[in-house]
């Protein structure tokens, strides 16, 4: 447990075991690195994935809740969402989102890269997607994705190492519209396995992806990156609790105070520090680390430590068929994706645009929901079982993710109330969607309504509003080459604390609209990567 | 906390509303008469236990009206208690095996994959249609 890690000082000390987390432990510990990783939850509980039971539809929010407020386990931090329009979700635990996320896997475009170059809006990443390729290659081989390549949406390349998940009687239907309509389709790409790959078994259809696959389908790190890492001689301490990081008098990182399981605390001292807690738990460590020369947080001489945070707004359009399409089986993930109307079209009123994916619905206790079918179309009382029949397997829904741009005014701070259990300050959010993006979602709700119905959809309803959609939380240490204008460098070293690293999404300098993990990974590749080429020059504290 | 207790009263209780959110009709039992008031609850609280305390109290709070009219008033005042109730009774009505399988759901099999000879995206021309449309993305200027 625990103690193993205390009396060594490694080369790199990572904070967080979710995607990025795992994609620089593995990589370090495949160089040689001797890594200790601080998680603050435990190894997820396997036995509670209950797809295959009765009882699953009514135990899956219980045990696989993605609100960390609601969930409230020993591994949580209180999010006081309460000046924001979108409720932060997140999973604390080995594999981070990762073990709830819907395994969508989407490249950002290369305009994604180019914002200001061409919209005029926002900020340039300080690389492209053509440096950015080779790096989502090899984390599609890693993850094991499954897609397609040669998507028209893309620029050429190699594409996922399996084929994709069947399109589904829904997403042949959806796509043979859109040929018709002439808008973009293409297979889903998806971090599940369509046939044997590593450690994960092949799929099996189930649609419980987002409540714990019970198939070990999905590519969550907990399943494909930490075994390996553990294995290569990483040692990963759960119940880890981190309240700090350590600086020392010449300004550089030395590790981390954490909080073990009983409220005991310890140091970890490291070479290097790499935070990867996502883009509300990386500004708290760097605030929660402020110092009397730090004053306003660590790494935080730009003031951005916090500032421009992203969640992207989340839409969903459902149609009704008469066709049974099995839509409460399949892989959820994504049948088909669009992005017909992702690249930006000064006509339409905003900038940016969104990405859909085509997902199934759910079984019969999903169907009662007023997510997504509307309190208008509430199911109970005298229609209730022709309802069910309209909806049970006849339905199937457009997920929109759309691109919110940064604004300082949106952000993370530290809650002057609020605690975590071990008695670290929380998190609080403050988030207000902007016109545009209000614009942007409305726009996408009624293609994708447009859409359903060339499908032959004879009804759709567009999902209400709901906050707690903040799956993707993104920007909140932004990365770039003007140590006046950004926390980190290009390769996510922190200008202020040069052996201080930052490889989650928090490092965005715009959000794309995309589901974001594919290009967390391929960042956290690249930057883990040149970490390991730059050691020898890197200035560390041991 | 402490288990709630459901005894006949608010069974008597429960089965009324439920009731009138999950009538009989259209050749499907009534909520009741799935037994979701009785077997079908005592399934649902052993499964989520959380729910117990706010239904018996939401329960108590109702006793003696009207069930239609309860329900309008809980759906209108107190949402998160209404989103309670629904579940459990719709969770116990769906544990049924009698409804599952009259609604035709044998839950979330186990389908395994079939890799077909052509792919299903290349039959009818499918994705034939969206390559010949060309490159759709805005190039890095």
């Amino acid at each position: 447990m625990a103690e193993e890690g205390f009396d060594r000082s490694p080369d790199v000390l990572i904070v967080g075991a979710g995607a990025s987390g795992a994609v620089a432990a593995k990589r370090l510990a495949e160089e040689g690195f001797d890594v200790v990783c601080l998680e603050q939850g435990g190894w997820p509980d396997y036995t509670k994935a209950r797809a295959p039971y009765p009882d699953y539809e009514l135990t899956s929010g219980r045990d696989w809740g993605w609100d960390p407020n609601a969930r409230s386990s020993p591994a949580d931090y209180p999010v006081d969402d309460s000046e924001s329009d979108i409720t932060a979700l997140m999973w604390n635990g080995v594999g981070g989102g990762t073990v709830v996320f819907a395994a969508h896997w989407q490249r950002n475009l290369p305009s994604d890269f180019r914002v200001r170059s061409l919209d005029g809006v926002a900020d340039d990443w300080p690389f492209t997607y053509e440096d950015l390729e080779p790096y989502y290659v090899r984390a599609e081989r890693d993850w094991g994705v499954s897609g397609l390549a040669g998507d028209t949406a893309f620029p050429p390349g190699e594409g996922p190492p399996m084929p994709p998940v069947p399109l589904g009687r829904m997403g042949r239907r959806v796509a043979k519209a859109h040929n018709d309509l002439g808008w973009h389709w293409w297979p889903g790409p998806n971090a599940i396995a369509t046939q044997r790959y590593g450690r994960l078994n092949p799929c099996t259809q189930r649609a419980t992806c987002l409540w714990g696959c019970s198939e070990g389908a999905k590519a969550s790190v907990d399943r494909t990156y930490w075994p390996v890492a553990v294995e290569r001689g990483v040692t990963l301490l759960t119940g880890a609790r981190v309240k700090r990081l350590l600086v020392a008098p010449n300004g550089l990182a030395t590790g981390a105070l954490f909080v073990d399981r009983d409220g005991k605390e310890h140091v970890q001292r490291a070479g290097v520090t790499i935070l990867a807690c996502n883009g509300i738990g990386t500004p708290r460590m760097l605030l929660l680390s402020a110092t009397d020369a730090h004053p306003d947080g660590l790494a935080n001489s730009s003031g951005l430590v916090g500032k421009r945070l992203m969640m992207h707004p989340f839409g969903t359009v459902v149609g009704l068929f008469d066709d049974d399409l099995g839509s409460w089986q399949g892989a959820w993930g994504q049948h088909i994706h669009s992005l017909e109307f992702y690249e930006t079209d000064a006509s339409r009123g905003f900038v940016r645009g969104a990405k859909w994916g085509l997902q199934p619905t759910g079984g019969p206790l999903s169907m009662t929901h007023s997510y997504p079918w509307g309190e208008e179309n509430a199911i109970w009382g005298p229609g209730f079982h022709q309802q069910l029949r309209k909806r049970l397997g006849r339905s199937a829904m457009w997920g929109i993710i759309a691109e919110d741009l940064p604004e300082e005014s949106n952000r993370v701070v530290l809650d002057p109330m609020k605690t975590d259990d071990s008695g670290i300050p929380a998190a609080r959010i403050q988030y207000r969607m902007s016109e545009n993006s209000r614009r942007m979602m409305a726009f996408h709700q009624d293609r994708a309504k447009e859409s359903l119905e060339a499908a032959g959809a004879y009804e759709t309803v567009i999902a209400p509003f709901i906050r707690a959609t903040g799956w993707h939380l993104l920007g909140t240490a932004m990365m770039g080459s003007d140590p006046s204008r950004s926390v980190v460098d290009p390769w996510g070293r922190a200008h202020d604390v040069p052996n201080l690293y930052i490889f989650d999404g928090s490092t965005w300098p715009t959000s794309a609209g995309m589901n974001p993990t594919a290009t967390i990974a391929a960042v956290a590749l690249r930057g883990v990567d040149h970490l390991i080429a730059e050691k020898r020059s890197t200035r560390t504290s041991s | 906390m402490s288990p709630a207790k459901f005894d006949a009263d608010r069974r008597a209780v429960l089965a009324a509303v439920a009731d009138v959110l999950i009538p009989k009709g259209d050749g499907m039992p009534s909520a009741s008469e799935a037994d979701a008031a009785g077997r079908w609850l005592d399934e649902v609280l052993r499964l989520r236990p959380d729910f117990g305390p706010p239904l018996a109290a939401l329960l108590d709070t109702i006793k003696g009206s009207d069930p239609a009219a309860a329900v309008t008033r809980v759906r209108a005042e107190d949402p998160a208690g209404f989103g309670v109730l629904a579940e459990v009774v719709a969770g116990g009505y769906f544990l049924n095996p009698e409804v599952r399988s009259a609604i035709g759901y044998p839950g979330q099999q186990s389908v395994p994959i079939v890799h077909e000879e052509p792919a299903d995206y290349e039959q009818d021309g499918l994705i034939a249609s969206v390559i010949a449309r060309g490159r759709v993305y805005r190039p890095t200027p």
